[in-house]
Parts: structure tokens; sequence; C-alpha cells
């Protein structure tokens, strides 16, 4: 199927049969992947899935349909959003579709043919390379899934957006078991990256194991330890900063009034050594493309420069709204499940987010610390973005006493409120790591509690 | 489909299956009085399974199904098989597993796909608009989702069947703000259910809930922190049994030793208090399934029984590998995903005390109330249920209004200090992830249930 012509043939239909504005957005993803259990490849899996969405607008009524095409004609398809842009009731805050700008690069420069190609025989065998890696007499890789995914889209409009892009995502989520002398522990990695051949799955099977066996070692933490900084791993402290940046940063957001930075440009809404960007073009970035889901040119945005909020990210809706150009920030697609997004509308979302690295190693900063924690996997990192406030259950971590990591500890909470924390005096380390849309080294977080039995 | 599972002649593949899937729907959000999304989706899928020694390969498409198409698919399925295969350790016999034929439509009062959309428009509106009650909320949003997912499943054993299951959601969402300190409240029903369950909702009463919960949460206190007596509510307990005692019992985890549950058959882990059920045939729950993803018909699991754990939640594999019957707790996200144990309808079951006097018998703890995220830790037993608010408690009585707080602490301690089960239960609908994806539709529940446990928010 050539999604060019399908998605001319969704538009070309949709002003024939009376839409003021149509968009079409088709893609084609194909996905291999293996899902390990119990140390052996017990799933291997191919997936192919062509889909395509379609907005249909009539005046300021907007209606949205989505199909897999296999089932049914263009023509339904067509039929099927006429019908519901009709009853639909007018958004008055619509302005237009984006209008077709010049993006710069080669639409492929984002894909890597090696990932996009690999043959699931290649994939088991990179996922058992990891649980070689693991295993040993007290540990074993119990679950595992790696799965590398090609992504092409086209998106056309009645303005003139008729632009294209394609690229590549691996992901991997691996748990490791430890088992000694009645106590059992458990280690988590994930790896993300467009290009396969740059994961050292060793290295990871390495680190997995290590997690699992010193989990082992932990004890309840009792009481409650009031002001402490906490030095967040990479992959836990970008999904909290992450999610709290990229939802206060979000215009959508910040035009509805839910964002806590709402008229907050120009301000200080961090500690001066954190700088953030959101960036479309991302070498590393899993969402990286010349064009956002919308058409609109992907570019480079700081969001925060030395703790002052710069700017915000727009789609196309919120960008009108505001009287700015979008930043490429209309996203259907997704930086780990790539099936299914034609079914969505595009939204403002971060592309990805890139804080700025520091000069500091894990050790320095640990270093820097007369009482905190050192927390490298939580059950799931959580913080509500309006309000500031977490508490998260904390599943691998070691305290940290006079410069130095000591005891390894279990059971607790750590509490705090992350908007007032990044105020105060963060540390940002140099080991920038890829966790889904953030690329984050090591961070400090001050001013946090950490609450035991 | 028929055809070509009954033409398969490999001797190496002791399993195949083929499975289609179309899904069809609408979808509509409201934001600040304007309509902002509408869409109505059709997609449809195929998927072809089959086993090899212990392991399966798996090929699925969205191009038009036909036979050359199918026989390509179950190809490339036993091609991926075979090289899983080499790492494999036993063989697994599904030969004798039940079998069944059967086409189940669901019946529904009034089917979502021929309600028109003009009208689930207008409820829409008319529920984010009763949100509106104070100029302090700042962002007021609703939802609606109807959903018809419709399958047809061959297998190698004779396995012939067609069903449907139709889903109907309504979802509130309000936000308020007073100076730089912002709250919310969401409410949500789903079910396994037609249009005639949207319309059973008082819209009005069902949106100004949720709108003066945002408005107090203004005004709520930072929650206690340390270990106390807590009660959580229908919701919360509900999110405590999916989470710990649910995930841990899925077999796929037992059959390989992760489960902290897997020796645990027969041994009193909670208090007589505590009784856990798993139930796919329920009528009308989000979770209910006539047939689970390999066609075996949804039924009821007793997990624990008088703080007694009894039973796990099968696959074909995982049943056949401990020798009991499937459950029917074998369940995929959609025709792209992978077939592993998982949950249906899962709650703790109702005791003999009042609400009010679960409360009123409180001298020192904390009321936690409706969940906002939970994440299971098979291995280590342990749990994290965040709630999106709660009471202090004093003597006997509901003090002041707590902000969010997560509630957290080793399972097996906490079931064994349950000295209160209330009589009345609450469900939940909504989507269950394991580990950290492949997302199906549950519900989740309990009664009131007091215990001791460990507590924090920020």
């Amino acid at each position: 199927m050539n999604l060019t012509d399908v998605a001319n043939k969704l538009v070309t239909l949709s002003e024939k049969t009376g839409a003021s504005q149509a968009e079409a957005f088709v893609t084609i993803v194909k996905t291999a992947s293996v899902y390990i259990d119990n140390d052996i490849p017990k799933i291997g899996s191919l997936q192919s899935e062509i889909g395509a969405g379609l907005k249909y607008i009539m005046g300021k009524k907007i209606g949205f349909t989505s199909s897999t095409l296999a089932t049914e004609s263009v023509q339904d398809v067509v039929d099927r959003a006429m019908s519901i842009a009709k009853v639909s009731s007018v958004d008055p805050k619509f302005v237009s579709l984006p209008d077709p700008k010049k993006a710069s690069g080669s639409p492929d420069m984002f894909f890597d043919k090696r990932t996009a190609n690999i043959a699931n025989e290649d994939l088991i065998g990179k996922a058992m390379e990891l649980v070689d890696a693991t295993k040993s007499k007290i540990v074993t890789v119990p679950n595992g899934s790696l799965r590398a995914s090609s992504v092409e889209f086209h998106v056309e409009n009645s303005l003139g957006v008729d632009v294209g892009s394609k690229s590549t995502i691996v992901f991997g989520f691996f748990t490791a078991k430890s088992e000694d002398s009645g106590k059992v522990g458990e280690g988590v990695q994930r790896c993300w990256s467009r290009e396969i051949d740059t994961i050292d799955f060793t290295k990871i099977g390495e680190k997995l194991q290590s997690k699992a066996v010193q989990v082992l070692e932990a004890e309840a933490f009792k009481g409650k330890w009031e002001d402490t900084i906490a030095v967040l791993a990479p992959s836990e402290g970008s999904e909290i900063l992450g999610t709290l940046i990229g939802s206060n940063s979000n215009a959508e957001n910040v035009n509805t009034g839910s964002s806590a930075w709402t008229d907050t440009l120009g301000g200080s809404v961090a500690s001066d050594t954190l700088t953030v960007t959101d960036n479309g073009r991302s070498e590393r970035g899993l969402m990286s493309a010349i064009v956002d889901d919308e058409g609109n040119p992907t570019q480079s945005t700081t969001l925060i420069k030395d703790g002052i909020l710069k700017s915000y990210y727009f789609d196309n809706y919120t960008a009108l709204q505001s009287d700015v150009s979008s930043t490429g920030n209309g996203f259907r697609r997704n930086d780990r499940e790539a099936n299914g997004r034609f079914a969505v509308q595009a939204g403002c979302r971060s592309s990805s987010l890139e804080v700025a690295p520091g000069t500091k190693s894990l050790d320095d900063i640990i270093g820097e610390i007369d009482r905190g924690i050192y927390i490298e996997h939580f059950a799931w990192p959580i913080v509500d973005a309006m309000s500031g406030a977490f508490s998260n259950e904390v599943r691998n971590a070691r305290l940290i006493e006079k410069g130095e990591l000591t005891k390894q500890v279990k059971y607790l909470l750590w509490v705090g409120n992350l908007l007032e924390s990044v105020k105060g005096e963060m540390m940002i380390g140099s080991d920038l790591e890829i966790h889904s849309r953030r690329i984050m080294p090591t961070i400090a977080f001050p001013g946090t509690e950490i609450v035991g039995q | 489909m028929t055809n070509v599972i009954e033409d398969l002649s490999d001797k190496d593949v002791t399993f195949a299956d083929i499975r289609h899937e179309t899904v069809t729907g609408t979808t509509l959000g409201v934001i600040n009085g304007a309509l902002r999304s509408l869409s109505q989706s059709g997609k449809a899928g195929v998927i072809a399974r089959a086993l090899v020694g212990e392991c399966w390969g798996q090929a699925s498409t969205t191009e038009a199904v036909s036979r050359e198409k199918l026989n390509e698919l179950l190809k490339e399925a036993i091609k991926i098989a075979k090289i899983s295969a080499k790492h494999s350790r036993k063989a697994i016999d599904l030969s004798n597993i039940p079998s069944h034929e059967a086409t189940v439509w669901q019946s529904v009062k009034e089917n979502p796909a021929e309600v028109a959309v003009e009208e689930k428009i207008k409820l829409a509106l008319e529920m984010e608009n009763s949100l509106k009650i104070d100029d302090r909320l700042v962002k007021t949003q609703s939802r609606y989702i109807d959903s018809r997912n419709a399958f047809k499943l061959v297998n190698t054993v004779g396995s012939r069947l067609e069903w449907d299951e139709i889903r109907s959601l309504a979802m509130v969402i309000a936000i308020a703000r007073e100076g730089s300190t912002m709250q919310y409240d969401y409410g949500a029903r789903s079910s396994l259910a037609g249009f005639e369950f949207i319309r059973g909702i008082d819209s009005v009463s069902f949106a100004e809930e949720v709108a003066n919960g945002a408005i107090a949460l203004l005004s709520s206190e930072k929650p206690p922190s340390g270990q106390m007596t807590v009660i959580m509510d229908g919701d919360i307990s509900g999110l405590v049994a999916h989470e710990v005692c649910g995930h841990a019992s899925e077999a796929d985890e037992v059959v390989k030793g992760r489960s902290f549950l897997t020796k645990m058959s027969g041994v009193q882990i909670g208090s007589e208090a505590v009784t856990m059920i798993d139930d796919g045939s329920m009528v009308g729950r989000q979770g209910t399934i006539p047939f689970d993803s390999e066609g075996t018909p949804g039924s009821k699991t007793v997990i624990i029984e008088n703080g007694v754990f009894k039973g796990f939640l099968h696959t074909l594999e995982t049943a056949v590998v401990m020798g009991v019957k499937p459950t029917g707790n074998a369940r995929a996200q959609d025709y792209n995903s992978r077939i592993f144990a998982r949950m249906t309808n899962t709650f703790f079951d109702k005791g003999d005390w009042s609400n009010d006097e679960i409360i009123e018998d409180t001298k020192d703890g904390v009321y936690v109330i409706k969940s906002l995220s939970g994440m299971e830790d098979v291995v280590g037993g342990g749990v994290q249920a965040t709630a999106l608010k709660g009471y202090l408690i004093k003597n006997g009585e509901k003090t002041s209004l707590l902000r969010s707080m997560t509630i957290t602490g080793k399972v097996l301690d906490i079931l064994k200090t349950v000295d209160a089960v209330g009589n009345t239960l609450e469900f939940s609908g909504g989507t269950c992830g394991k580990g950290e994806e492949d997302y199906i539709p549950v519900s989740s529940g309990g009664p009131l249930m007091r215990g001791t446990m460990m507590i924090g928010g920020g």
C-alpha cells in the first residue's frame, strides 16, 4: 500500500464531499518481538499494521475517524468521517489545520535499516545475550521483552501539507529474580534506542544481575528522615521530572489553566543548574522525525534555561490559540508502543525532553551528600504535576551517610513536593541516558522525605 | 480460518489457533465547554499462533483476510516458533484441552452503535456542564466511549467460536485552582453493557460529586506518614486485591516460580475475614468475558477463602502444566499482542460490618478513598496503591480531609492484620497492564477493609 496515495485519496474525497478542510495520517508499522520467560525465548512475534486517521472539518465542526482499511474502502472511511462531522458541535477555538512549511533533512534521517529489517532469529539472539549475562546460580530471568519497530507515516491536508517521515524504535524490558538462603529479590532494566546495534546487551545483563543480587541485602527502613536529598538513577528521575516538566510546559495545559506554570514565563521555576530542551530532532530521541504528526517541522525548543521558564511547547491547535508558531509538538505516535497510533488524534505532547548534563559523576554527587538516599528503582515513579505532590514506594535503594553509600533498604516511601524540590539545590549528573521520551542523567532532588515502618 | 487450521499438518506443531478481531466504536471528549474530540473507529486484524515444544510463534496483520494470507501468517508463526524452540526444554501437550463451539452475541437493551451520535454528544456536554459549579474549577472535562470487539477463533483441538463484547464508559474530571494550589477529582463508570448503562447514570449528581470533590481538596491537609491503622474504601481494597494478590495469582508467574504465592496453596495467608475472587462470568462488569482469547469460557475462581490461599488464574498452557482445568484467564490486548494469564473482575468479598461500624470502631487511623494508580510486586509481595484522598479518623469520626497518599507494605503482613470487612461491595472498571503494558478491560472491587499498613503523602 502506498501511504501517499491513500492519504491523497482521503483528503481529495473529503474535499469533494464538502469538507472545508481535511487531514489524513496514514502509517505502516512493522514490529519483530521476543518475550523471555524463565530464561528462554517463550514467544516470538511478527506484526504488521497499516492504518489511517482522517480529520474531516466543516467550518469549526470536526469529525475524526480511523481505519485499518482492509475491511472497508477509502470512500467508506470518508463517508463515516463526514457523517460525524455533520452532527458534531462547534469547537469555537479551532482556527485551521497547519499551512505547509519547509522541513529540513531527509525523511529517513532517523531511520535505521538494520533495526527495521532485523530477523526474529537475530532479535532472539540479542535477548539471549542479555539473559546469558544475567543468569547465575542465584539469578534467573523470569520475564523480558525486546522489540524492534519501523514506523513510516505520511500526512496530507487541504492546505498543502504533504510530507512524511520514518523512524525506528527498539524497546526492551527485563526482570531478574534472585534467590538465596530464603531471601528473594528482583532487578529491573529497560533499554531504548533507535538503533539496535548501539545497545550493549551483555552490559545490561550484568547490571541487571547486580541489581537483583544487591536487593537481597536490603533491610526494612525504620522511621522517618526529613529534609533528605534523594539521588535518582536516570531511569527513575527521568520519569518523575519528565512528567513534571512535560505536563507543566504543555500549552494545552497552560491554555486550560491546569499547568502549575501558567503565567510563569520568564520566572524561576527550578534550580539554576537545570536546563531542559524539548528536541524533536534529538539524535537519540525515539520520537525524532523531520515533521510532527500534523506535518509541522520539528525543532529544538528550550523550555527551561538555568532554572528560568523560557517557553512552552505547542501543537497547531494550541499555537493558533496563543498566536505563536507550532513548535512541532502535535503527536499521535508513541515512544514505546508503535501500533494503533493511527486511531489517535494528534495532540500537544512532548517529543524528547533533554536535560543539559552537569559535570558531576554519580560518585561526585554522593560524595557531597551528608544524609540522603540513592534510589535505583521505584514500584513506579509518579508525581501529580499540578500540585507537585508525590509518594512512591522504593524497591531498590541505598542510604547515603557522610558522602558514602551505606545500607541497602526496602519497605519505604519517598514523599515530598517536586515543584518545591526542583527549586532547591539540585545536582545534575553527567551520565545522560535515554528513557522513553526523556534523555536525562542522574539527578539529586533536595528537600524530600523518606518514611519507613 | 477453519480450513487453514484443519489443513495444518506440521508434526512439530502441537497446537495452533487463529483469532480475528474487529473493533468499532465511538469516542468523544468535551473540555471546558467545547467538543474537542469526536471519533469513530473501525479496525480489524488477525493473529495466528503456533506451539512448538514449549515455545510459541505468532504473526499478525491488518491486511485483508484471505485463505492465502492466513496460510502465510500461520506459516510465519510456525517458523518463529521453531526458531524459539531451539531453546525449548520440554514439550507442552495441549491436545486434551476442552474444545468449544458456540456463537455468543451480547444481549444489550440499547446497542450503542444504533444510538444517534448527537445523543452521545448531548450527554457528554451535559455531564461537563454539570461540573461547572464554582469559578475555581479551571478545567472541566467529560468523556464518553463505547466499543464493540467482535472475535472469531478456531484452533487445532476443534474450537470454533464467535462472540462479541460491548462496553460503555462515562468519565468526568474537574481541576480546581486557588492561588498556586491545584487539585482534581474524577469519576468513572464503565461496564460490559450497552447504552442503557449510560442512561442509568444520573449525570448531574455524578458530575457535581466530582466537582465538589475537587473544590474540597483545595483545603485538604498533608496526610500523616508511617505505620498506622488504615481503612480502605472498596476502590482501594479492590486495587490492593488486583495489584498484589491478583497479579501474583496469575499462573504464568507461578509455573516459573516468580510469584510469592507459588507454594502457598492451602496456606493461611490472611485473617479469616479475607476472601478474594476473580470472576469473568459476572453480569455486566467491565472485566466480564464470554470467552478468553484462547476460547475458554470466563469463570469464577476463588483465590483466597477465609484467609486460606486456594487457586490460580490459568491459560490453557498453565492449566496443563499444573494439571488443572483452564479458568478462562488467557487474555490479549488485541490482535497485535501476546496472550498470557490475566485477571477479569477481581475483588475481596464482603464481610459483616456496616461501613459506619468500621469508622466508629476506629480510634485513630486514616480512611483512604478512590484509587489513582497501583503497581504489582509479584516477586516480593509488596504493594504500592495510591489514593486520591482520605480522612483522618479520630475517636470514630472522620475529621480532616487529606490529599493524595500512597499505602504500602508487605501484603502477607497486611492481610493478617485485617480485622474488619464491610458488608457492601463496590466495583471500579478500568484497564490493567501487566508489567508496564498489554492493557485489557478489567474491574476490581471490594468492601471497606481495615488493617495496618504504611502510609505517606507529599
